[in-house]
């Protein structure tokens, strides 16, 4: 069961969006397997504050791997070695005693650094203002029940809908796209009824607001999938390309 | 000061919609000259914004985190309540109520909870309508599930990630606002102040997160829907950055603070492994519709749950509660896992759990269906625990999960001060003593969607509200009070490090102040608090400037705002004289150990005024009236 | 701008010409294949298919210059992506692994892209533009394939086409939005198949006649 271990972390420092930022050494003594990763990352932290030093800033907030706050390139791998888990759902048992493990941020154009593991991820936001919505005002719903929704529709749209926006997809892209977030929203709203009837202006502009903000161009590498946490896969990325081309050119949209 | 709570009269059915007529309109042209301020994005805070953006207000966000869609919403699981009655069971909006007023221990208005009712339908189509993909029958139509005490299924739910559904959708709808330039969102924001400017909640002042930088906001009226604060009790299953400050310095500035000894604990958690641990884990209480709970009838009994067999095996809430067995409320299965935890039956290396074992529905359903229905739970269970629950029974124990107490506020929820609304986990309004499962998701979204847009209107329209800007000099006074906050904070550079503090605080609350209560310990309690306090401003160490982005400084503002305000929840928890819902003081219990209400004397709720720095708070009753239900002793016997 | 050249220039709308473009290639070299295999069943086989290529000339000029179109297109935008995606990482990572989802073929699809265009400006200039005066295609091949070097040359060129061909293919459909549950494996297995068709059927050409001559 639990027993500890002692790790070296090498930690990328960098105190703000301008600063070069630099690798920096720590001893991780004595940690529970049972620990999580980002409580090793605590308890390294009270360490260094005690020292009196400034400790290593990381996004954090659920720690239940629902909210997408967190997340770092562990040991070159999005989120670490552990398959369909956030970091913070991630535990130290996966890491073998004297292990040295390199922590980086998300590297991207469009998310810029704001201290040390901490990205800017707003650019996800102003996807979703593009278009990532349905438009019905409060109050103008009609009864539940008159739409119904095949259930394996459903299924499929809360297979994409279960995505937690962490950007873990553009991180692990070796082209930094972000085909899996836009795709995943995408598809969400076009698999649903509700959703249709602005499939075509919304695939025009979340596409359109995503290559201006400078995001690679996807080359199905996969690797996106192979990291998500919530394990969501590239079709939905194909019908996103769907989505795209009925849009252009069988659509009216322009 | 008397409290009015503002419940329209007539009968119970009509009070609604006749108050909602008799509101002052704002016309359409005016909405625009307004400026709505709204803490927090979750549940309650996004649809807020959303509604009033639509309805033609200008509205600016704020929250802690970088996205709006991470407030703690998104963590929500089980599901969401409506008294649609898909399933034919005999739902309807009056058991709705009746089952929140009663599952609340009748702590809580009628009035408020029969309109919680009354809307939750609406919520249900507003969401669909949004694209909420909630589960649903292979003929399309909307699916039900019983949960959280239930005996009718009324629970809409999206996997186990309906919190996180719901919250997209109110985010989406937020983020439409944005685009159509009726919405500024602050993220990375932290609301230090409220400005109160003639007696009326005028603006907010807030710390950039990244830059440090203090900023002003002015508004007509400011909304808080910061959620809850349960992170007072250092481990709970709330987010890192939950907090009561917000709602606490609304509090120091003359808003009445309600019921905050109103604290649930939730059964079905992962239990604690250990002392650097950050948080604990809800595992959906969904499992005990298919789970059965129990413990060795052995006291010290360390096999392995495998080798004990089945006679040894004491399923302590079917034998206890014959008709509600595994499914009686939160407060109920909490207060039994203690019990026999100190009894010494608690399994476990550190023998505070108890199983919840799915054995005999994986022998009965197979491990497909199981797996279907909580495989993702499973999951989550082994990553945290590292051991597989299809194999041997899950451990749990109850943890801090939800706060009913919250800033006091009338039925148009608003507090105290006026012009200052507060909605969602951050008020105290429908939920009493004790809230039932999956429908703190549906009041956050009534208050959000269908009550304040109204209720806020009349506010605006019947006020006379002279223009104020940001160089008032309230603004400027609780600019330098929040600088001269951490100034000093930054200037202790002592020898323990905030999250000690905090663990030691979460530790006082929790032995003396948690599922079960009692004077002696609640007294002592009471002492302790201020000491920590005073060493905290003494030996704290908050490394960093005041100038970026510092964790570190936030954290220690936070864990400063709840070394404060812990004092006031045990000094509530200590003035009720009787016990309710999760409110358990040995002093007042049955022979069977359940909690023994009082209702000659316990029929109100408390609300706490702050009276300065060193002041006693001031407590003022306001009585609870039940013309509609009857009040009686809740038993799932 | 103009809807058609708009919805172009977007990221999907470029690879979606590069899709286009690439499975048309796929097609192409296909049939190149199929040709050349007549060479198993000896030289007048071989020549009599060529006779019967060249009887339909317009049409193999049509196909040549759309070939070059396409190729213009390919290329060209292949780089353009290339190089955006350069930008779109400015600082890279000090360590980076995959986590299971490239293969061979798709972390190697811009180098191997630009080889294959060294490949074929030589091949066409060893096959197409010459003169063929008192010779014949046979001929030429058989000349060429006697020396071990081509023979290299070829094999690797074909090997870098196969690799390429092994991602572009399920790429393409992918990127065309063809990605269904029930087809999708399939399309995969017939990609990863087809380029080691093309590889050993094209590898083989070099290999019978260095070893039958
Ligand atoms: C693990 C878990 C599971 C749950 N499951 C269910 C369920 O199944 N069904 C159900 O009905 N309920 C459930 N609940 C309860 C329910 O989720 C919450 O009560 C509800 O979502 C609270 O919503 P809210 O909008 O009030 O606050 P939150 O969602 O907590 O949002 C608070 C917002 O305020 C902001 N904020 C806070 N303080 C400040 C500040 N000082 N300055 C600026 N911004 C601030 C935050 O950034 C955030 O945006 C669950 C709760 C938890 C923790
Ligand atoms: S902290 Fe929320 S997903 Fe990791």
């Amino acid at each position: 069961m639990s027993k500890t271990i002692n790790l070296t972390l090498k930690v990328w420092r960098q105190k703000g969006p301008e600063d070069k930022g630099h690798f920096e050494t720590y001893e991780a003594k004595d940690i529970s397997t049972d620990l999580s990763f980002l409580e090793m990352l605590d308890l390294v932290n009270e360490k260094i504050t005690l020292e009196g030093k400034d400790p290593i800033a990381f996004d954090n907030d659920c720690r239940e791997g629902i909210c997408g706050m967190c997340g770092a390139m562990v040991n070159g791998i999005a989120h670490g070695p552990q398959k369909a888990t956030t970091l913070c759902q991630l535990h130290m048992r996966h890491f073998e005693d004297g292990e040295i493990v390199v922590i980086e941020p998300w590297r991207a154009r469009p998310f810029k650094i704001i201290k040390d593991l901490v990205v800017d991820r707003s650019p996800f936001d102003k996807i979703i203002q593009s278009g990532g919505y349905i438009s019905v005002n409060t109050g103008s719903a009609p009864e539940a029940n008159t739409i119904p929704v095949p259930a394996q529709k459903a299924e499929l749209a809360m297979d994409a809908a279960a995505c937690i926006g962490c950007g873990a997809c553009v991180a692990a892209c070796p082209n930094a796209s972000a085909m899996l977030f836009v795709g995943a929203k995408i598809s969400h709203l076009a698999l649903l009824p509700q959703g249709r009837p602005e499939a075509a202006k919304r695939a025009l502009s979340m596409l359109r607001k995503m290559d201006e903000l400078g995001f690679g161009n996807c080359s199905n590498e996969t690797e996106c999938e192979a990291v998500c946490p919530k394990e969501i896969s590239i079709t939905n990325i194909a019908r996103f390309n769907r989505e795209y081309l009925k849009a252009s050119f069988g659509s009216s949209e322009k | 000061m008397e409290l009015d709570s503002r419940v329209p009269g007539g009968p119970l059915e009509t009070k609604w919609e006749r108050h909602c007529f008799e509101l002052k309109l704002v016309s359409p042209a005016n909405k625009r000259k307004f400026q709505i301020i709204v803490v927090g994005t979750g549940l309650a805070g996004a649809s807020a914004s959303a509604t009033l953006a639509e309805l033609g207000y200008n509205v600016k966000v704020f929250c802690i985190q970088d996205s709006p869609r991470r407030a703690h919403s998104i963590a929500a699981q089980g599901g969401i309540n409506a008294a649609k009655n898909y399933a034919g069971d005999g739902d309807s909006i009056w058991r709705l109520f009746y089952d929140t007023i009663k599952g609340g221990d009748f702590r809580a208005r009628e009035a408020n909870v029969y309109r919680l009712a009354q809307i939750s339908n609406n919520i249900i189509d507003q969401c669909v309508a949004q694209g909420v993909p909630f589960a649903r029958e292979y003929g399309g139509l909307l699916a039900n599930r019983s949960f959280g005490g239930a005996q009718v299924s009324r629970t809409f739910y999206a996997r186990g990630q309906t919190g996180q559904q719901l919250l997209l959708g109110a985010y989406s709808a937020m983020m439409r606002q944005v685009s159509a330039g009726r919405i500024k969102v602050f993220p990375r924001r932290e609301m230090l102040d409220l400005v109160v400017i003639n007696g009326r909640a005028r603006g907010v002042v807030t710390r950039n997160l990244i830059t440090g930088a203090m900023e002003s906001h002015a508004a007509h009226a400011v909304i808080l829907a910061t959620g809850g604060y349960g992170n007072a009790y250092y481990l709970s299953t709330n987010g890192m950055n939950s907090n009561v400050s917000a709602i606490w310095k609304a509090y120091k500035k003359g808003a009445f603070f309600a019921n905050p000894s109103f604290v649930q604990i939730h059964p079905t958690c992962i239990p604690v492994h250990g002392t650097y641990q950050s948080k604990l884990t809800l595992m959906s209480e969904s499992l005990r519709n298919d789970g059965r709970v129990w413990v060795p009838k052995k006291p010290g009994d360390k096999r392995p749950p495998e080798q004990i067999p089945e006679d040894e095996r004491d399923y302590y809430l079917e034998r206890k509660y014959p008709s509600f067995g595994n499914l009686v409320p939160r407060d109920v299965a909490s207060r039994n896992a203690k019990e026999q935890c100190d009894a010494g039956k608690g399994v476990g290396p550190t023998g505070y759990a108890v199983y919840l074992d799915l054995r005999d529905a994986i022998q009965r359903d197979g491990e497909e269906v199981i797996r279907k229905k909580y495989g993702n739970l499973f999951q989550m269970y082994e990553r945290i625990t590292g051991e597989n629950p299809y194999k041997t029974p899950m451990m749990i124990y109850p943890a801090v999960h939800y706060v009913m107490g919250g800033l006091w506020v009338d039925y148009d929820l608003m507090s105290t001060i006026a012009g200052l609304f507060v909605l969602g986990e951050a008020n105290f309004s429908d939920h009493g003593a004790n809230r039932l499962g999956a429908s703190a998701l549906m009041q956050g979204l009534a208050d959000g969607y269908f009550i304040i847009p109204y209720t806020i209107g009349g506010y605006l329209a019947g006020t006379e509200l002279p223009a104020v800007s940001e160089d008032h000099p309230a603004f400027l006074d609780s600019q330098k009070q929040a600088q001269e906050t951490t100034r000093k904070l930054l200037s202790i550079n002592g020898k323990r490090t905030v999250n000690d503090f905090h663990r030691e605080l979460g530790h006082i609350l929790w032995e003396y102040c948690g599922m079960t209560r009692n004077d002696e310990g609640m007294r002592k309690a009471k002492e302790l608090i201020p000491e920590l306090r005073e060493q905290f401003w003494q030996n704290v160490i908050v490394p960093g400037s005041s100038e970026d982005f510092n964790q570190s400084l936030e954290k220690a503002g936070r864990v400063a705002d709840f070394l404060e305000f812990a004092e006031l929840l045990v000094e509530d928890a200590l003035s009720r004289r009787e016990s309710c819902g999760c409110h358990f003081n040995e002093a007042f219990q049955t022979k069977d150990h359940e909690a023994l209400r009082n209702d000659e004397i316990g029929c109100y709720v408390a609300a706490w005024s702050y009276n300065g720095p060193g002041g006693k708070p001031s407590l003022h009753k306001e009585p609870l009236v039940f013309e509609n239900v009857e009040l009686v002793t809740r038993s799932y016997k | 701008m103009n809807w058609f050249i708009r919805a172009f220039s977007s990221s999907i709308g470029k690879k979606q010409i590069m899709a286009v473009t690439g499975l048309a290639f796929c097609l192409f070299v296909t049939f190149h294949l199929l040709g050349n295999l007549t060479v198993y069943a000896g030289r007048d086989s071989f020549l009599s298919y060529v006779k019967h290529l060249h009887s339909w000339q317009w049409l193999v000029t049509a196909a040549e210059w759309i070939l070059l179109f396409f190729a213009v297109l390919h290329i060209s935008i292949g780089l353009l992506l290339f190089f955006e995606n350069l930008r779109a990482r400015p600082v890279r990572y000090a360590v980076k692994k995959s986590a299971g989802g490239r293969t061979i073929g798709s972390a190697t699809e811009p180098y191997t892209g630009l080889l294959i265009l060294g490949f074929i400006v030589v091949h066409l200039l060893k096959f197409r533009f010459v003169d063929k005066t008192g010779t014949n295609d046979f001929v030429i091949l058989s000349h060429t394939f006697s020396h071990w070097g081509w023979v290299l040359f070829y094999i690797v060129g074909v090997i870098i086409v196969a690799v390429h061909i092994s991602h572009g293919l399920w790429s393409g459909f992918q990127t065309l939005g063809v990605n269904h549950p029930k087809y999708m494996p399939f399309i995969r297995r017939f990609g990863t198949v087809l380029s080691f068709v093309i590889g050993a059927g094209f590898a083989s050409i070099p290999v019978l006649i260095i070893f039958t001559r």
